[in-house]
């Protein structure tokens, strides 16, 4: 009877414990996948990239109006997804801030921002302002090889992590 | 039906090790493609605005936006550690959930907290 007793009482502890240990819930960190930026970015990508090799040499701006329009549906489309995907607020409870702040302490410095947005709202953003800042230098004065070259560059790595964000979110 | 620990301590090892490698080959190859993308383009900027093909009208934008691609990067990193997180942690309470289920004899769904 003893015996009996002791061994339903381990198991009872057991079972407390294991529900203890995991607070009894799964979580969610991170915003849900949306497919229509992911496909979006993707399609953004190919159509900046398109223009990037077009312009690669460098450009006059005499033949800006031959680009122009390009350059406006580009910021359009971007400026729409960035929106989408800020949209998505970022889940706010008590794992997220602890997890932020270990996070934090191991890099040393804080990282001071706005964690109500994906970062990726943040990439799409700077890729329209890339855009914006390219379009308003062709108008102007034209871009030379190198700063077509820094335009594209700074695209690439926007675009980067953007999209590798948005494809991690699938899950 | 009493818990066998060794075996739920194998299993949700199992879970998250399933979880993490597949995602630690993603991390690796972002931040490397990240930080050499970040290193050219910072050597493309300083070679530019040596030799002046980098023009007034851009160089303080360019050098702005290292800056700002830099802390973007790392949030992304931030923000996909939290991805990972949460399917480590999703996945260990699902292997928990279940040994509890199958002690108790009865089939709880995990809740979600949000």
């Amino acid at each position: 009877m003893l015996v009996a007793l002791r061994e339903w009482s381990y198991s009872r502890i057991l079972l407390v414990a294991a529900f203890l240990s995991i607070a009894g819930c799964a979580a969610q960190l991170a915003p849900p996948y949306d497919k229509t930026v992911a496909d979006g970015l993707n399609s953004a990508n190919t159509e900046a990239m398109t223009l990037m090799a077009a312009t690669s040499q460098g450009t006059d701006k005499n033949s800006f109006s031959a680009r122009e329009d390009t350059y406006n549906a580009l910021i359009g489309t971007l400026d729409a997804l960035a929106l989408s995907a800020g949209a998505r607020p970022m889940p706010k409870n008590r794992f997220t801030d602890a997890i932020n702040k270990v996070l934090e302490k191991r890099g040393g410095k804080p990282i001071d921002d706005d964690d109500s947005t994906p970062p990726s709202a943040h990439s799409i953003k700077k890729i329209a302002e890339t855009l914006t800042k390219m379009r308003d230098t062709d108008k102007k004065q034209g871009v030379t090889a190198i700063e077509a070259q820094a335009f594209k560059g700074q695209l690439v790595i926007y675009f980067d992590q953007a999209i590798t964000y948005e494809n991690f979110l699938q899950r | 039906m009493a818990i066998d620990i060794d075996q739920l301590v194998s299993d949700m090892k199992t879970a998250a090790s399933g979880v993490l490698n597949a995602d630690v080959s993603t991390f690796r190859g972002f931040s490397e493609r990240q930080l050499k993308a970040i290193a050219q383009q910072a050597a493309l900027v300083a070679t530019g605005i040596e030799t002046r093909q980098i023009t007034e009208e851009t160089e303080q934008f360019f050098l702005d936006s290292l800056e700002d691609m830099a802390l973007s990067f790392a949030k992304t990193l931030r923000g996909l550690l939290m991805v990972t997180i949460e399917k480590v942690w999703n996945a260990i309470v699902g292997v928990l959930w279940n040994a509890i289920s199958d002690a108790a004899g009865v089939v709880l769904p995990v809740p979600v907290k949000n």
